[in-house]
């Protein structure tokens, strides 16, 4: 099965029905901010021993939370008061807030220029589904229903933390912001390659934000989506983006290369053939061969129904088994929807360099696939960029290949 | 195989739901006739609101569009995005199996999803509490599901993207499948936007002061603000080539477009970033200021919109500022769709040759200057070449995407 995905993929290619290789893009810094920590590798660590973030829901609202398992950013305002500040804040809310400070992370471990024609690509779902609901109950419950707080307005629109983020940092360049769901992590990846391709910004900040609050977590809970035993979650994750020919250009160096992020739709097929077949299609376009791929980072964990789709999707399209290394991040920091993937991939960077050397070279696929038919696959790897080595950039000293 | 950008691309099926008519053939016959087809709420409660009118799509039966798709399943801006797309397909001519077959996929742009959901599911709180909120509803509130919809509408097995770039999202959404059609990794892509009427943004704008009455009257001395709309819009992208062989009808190529950031304020918009903004997409197009014929303007009818549009178009083009209209004045401010339903009349403008136009001015607002033509009234006969189509956002999400007449 995987030989035969593999050949349609590379058929496709040469009928012109599926797009060359392309440029790779470098990862050139990552942050987090997660219930296992603010650091990649601390989330990586707890990723790989199976340990959960933190359950602790104190302060995140009066409405009573659903019977079922949370992972929650511990002392989020705390956080962010040390990172970020309070001062013109205080508006800002907790979508926002994780955004803002995946991004001061990724900023602040990022060794090259930022100035204005740095962008933000950011994967969301409904934006803050807790700002907008008590927005629109502010409209039911006052005496009369457009005594809402002008100020909180903002908040109610999807692209707010991107917006917010932009005008912290002065980044002029490309801001989007798309509502992937579960495939934010590769679209956003997709988008920013088109934007850096087009030259619509030098580097850009893609990552993803999803806030645990009472609306998310009964909805997750009412929709019988997820397992029993599987918690609602909340993180962010931010890669800084850059063409790989221009860091290595620089003398600069990265933590990973990405080198292809496609999504399909399932249609009339199953869910399973069609994650293997954007799997095969993601690996010919990498220029990589299916026994070369020794991590993938699933994306689907504790999603009833799609999880073994996932899995057996994966060994199809890798000649029939899992690679060695499994990253599965849900446990440890719950169901985190939109920001699901790209906490898959800061997991599997934050393994990588935990690893040092002895991660060199690695092929790594991520993936993604929804419910609703989308199906996506990222592949990164560790080798070098251009003739520079891989080595230290935004998760601080000693890096790969050091 | 092509690399990135070779490849020309056009536009050669429109699709829109909106307050002004069902199809691309209404819409665009009561956009050029100038008349405002907004009105008053009928699809949530006003009760306690001083300003009741909205761009309001009346009468829609998803049942009479969808044929895949069970409108039961899917929110109301999913529906608009799906009707649209699906007319936009059966504009172009092209079967369905064709490009069901075909390399192709969907990219929606939209303010606030599924805010019609939302608003339900708060209800469900309000009556009783979080626990009580139906699991369809649940599942059918993610934005994402917009351009979900288009592809299952329509069985396609390409990308589904939604954009929530506010405002501007449609716009966001046509550059994003133009680079798509045009660098080969896609032959098809239906780009467009959707957007749904909410309680809580009529009630968000009118507290920040930005709602008119009745009227809306982008450049008019008098202009009170902006009115909600709602509705779907979808272009059909494919390859000049593709279209040509198979006998289409171009209604415009897209040239180009350009994305930026204000980084400034998240509600006020910035001239200096708009204007670039429109230098880089002229840039992106490969066209001068003196090429631009017609500007279908962001134009939301608030004074702080109208002096920082007209600032920005002074910066670049000098004092021959090309003619400038709104056709929110007509359908109101459909938000995520706003830019797409501009795009649309941009390609209807280029095809049929008019100028459409500014409804409601009386007095062009003497503090925006000289040479600001809004063409008031209804649609001018004109024949422009290139035209300019604007959308700015919350956020300081700036996009503009040039068009041009297929030669």
């Amino acid at each position: 099965m995987s030989s035969a995905t593999a050949m349609v993929a590379a058929e496709e290619v040469a009928s012109g029905h599926a797009p060359g290789r392309t440029a790779a893009l470098a990862v050139t810094a990552v942050g987090v901010a997660t219930p296992a920590g603010l650091d990649p590798v601390e989330l990586a660590r707890a990723v790989l021993a199976g340990r959960q973030g933190s359950a602790d829901t104190e302060g995140l609202g009066d409405e009573a939370l659903p019977p079922r398992g949370a992972r929650v950013v511990p002392e989020l305002q705390n956080a962010f008061a040390e990172h970020i500040g309070r001062k013109g804040n205080r508006h800002l809310d907790r979508t926002t807030r994780l955004g803002l400070l995946a991004c001061q992370f990724a900023l602040e471990g990022h060794t090259g220029p930022v100035g204005p024609r740095t962008g933000v690509v950011l994967g969301t779902s409904t934006g803050s589904i807790r700002s907008s609901s008590e927005y629109s109950m502010e409209t039911l419950r006052q005496d009369r229903p457009y005594l809402v707080n002008p100020s909180l307005f903002p908040n109610t629109v999807m692209n707010c933390a991107a917006g917010q983020i932009a005008i912290r940092h002065g980044l002029k360049g490309v801001n989007a912001t798309l509502a992937g769901g579960h495939l934010a992590g590769v679209q956003a990846l997709r988008y920013a390659r088109n934007a850096l391709r087009q030259g619509h910004a030098d580097r850009l900040l893609v990552g993803g934000v999803e806030e645990y609050c009472a609306q998310s977590a009964w909805g997750w809970h009412r929709s019988g989506a997820l397992g029993i035993d599987a918690p609602v979650g909340e993180g962010a994750a931010f890669l800084m983006i850059e063409p790989a020919a221009a860091v290595h250009a620089a003398g600069r160096r990265g933590l990973a290369r990405i080198l292809a992020c496609e999504t399909a739709f399932a249609g009339g097929r199953g869910l399973g053939d069609a994650l293997a077949a954007v799997i095969g299609a993601a690996l010919v376009r990498s220029g990589k061969d299916p026994a070369e791929v020794q991590a993938v980072s699933l994306g689907s964990t504790g999603q009833r129904g799609l999880e073994l789709v996932e899995q057996r999707a994966v060994r199809a399209a890798l000649g029939g088994r899992l690679p060695q290394r499994v990253i599965r991040v849900k446990d440890t920091v719950g169901e985190c929807f939109s920001s699901g993937g790209a906490l898959q991939i800061a997991a599997l960077l934050g393994a990588w360099q935990d690893q040092g050397a002895a991660a060199a070279g690695e092929t790594a696929v991520v993936t993604a696939v929804s419910q609703e038919g989308q199906v996506g696959c990222v592949v990164l790897d560790t080798n070098e960029l251009g003739t520079g080595e891989l080595g230290a950039g935004g998760l601080g000293a000693g890096g790969l290949g050091d | 195989m092509s690399e990135p950008g070779t490849r020309r691309v056009v536009v050669t099926g429109l699709g829109a739901v909106s307050s002004a008519g069902i199809g691309a053939a209404e819409f665009t016959a009561a956009i050029r006739a100038g008349a405002p087809t907004t009105s008053e709420i009928s699809s949530f409660d006003t009760t306690g609101f001083p300003h009741v009118h909205a761009g309001e799509v009346k009468d829609f039966e998803p049942r009479e569009w969808l044929r895949r798709i069970d409108p039961g399943q899917w929110g109301r801006s999913s529906q608009f995005a799906a009707s649209a797309a699906r007319l936009a397909v059966a504009d172009a001519g092209l079967a369905e199996e064709d490009l069901a077959a075909a390399r192709a996929g969907s990219v929606m742009g939209t303010t606030s999803g599924e805010s019609a959901v939302i608003e339900e599911l708060v209800a469900e709180w309000a009556a009783d509490s979080l626990k009580s909120m139906t699991p369809g509803r649940v599942a059918a509130a993610p934005a994402g599901r917009i351009a979900v919809a288009v592809n299952h509408e329509l069985g396609l097995t390409g990308e589904a993207l939604t954009l929530a770039t506010a405002c501007s999202a449609s716009n966001y959404a046509l550059g994003y499948a133009y680079d798509m059609v045009a660098g080969g990794d896609a032959d098809y892509m239906l780009a467009g936007g959707a957007d749904s009427l909410n309680r809580w943004a009529h009630a968000g704008f009118f507290r920040l002061g930005a709602l008119a009455e009745e009227v809306c009257r982008p450049f008019d001395v008098d202009r009170s603000g902006i009115l909600t709309a709602e509705g779907g819009v979808a272009l059909l992208l494919e390859p000049y080539e593709r279209a040509v062989a198979r006998g289409a009808r171009m209604y415009a190529e897209v040239l180009g477009y350009s994305v930026n950031c204000d980084a400034e304020h998240m509600v006020h918009p910035d001239p200096t970033s708009i204007a670039a903004c429109i230098r880089d997409a002229h840039r992106n197009a490969g066209v001068t200021p003196e090429q631009i014929d017609y500007i279908c303007a962001h134009g939301t009818g608030t004074r702080t919109n109208d002096a920082t549009e007209v600032a920005a178009a002074r910066e670049v083009f000098g004092d021959r500022i090309p003619p400038i209209s709104s056709i929110k004045s007509i359908i109101g401010h459909t938000m995520g769709a706003a830019s797409g339903f501009g795009a649309l009349i941009c390609c209807q403008a280029l095809y049929e040759g008019f100028l459409p136009p500014t409804a409601n001015v009386e007095q062009v607002d003497p503090a925006l200057g000289a040479g600001v033509d809004p063409v008031p009234g209804s649609a001018r006969p004109a024949r422009p070449q290139v035209v300019e189509n604007h959308g700015f956002a919350f956020g300081g999400n700036n996009a503009i995407t040039i068009l041009g007449r297929v030669s």
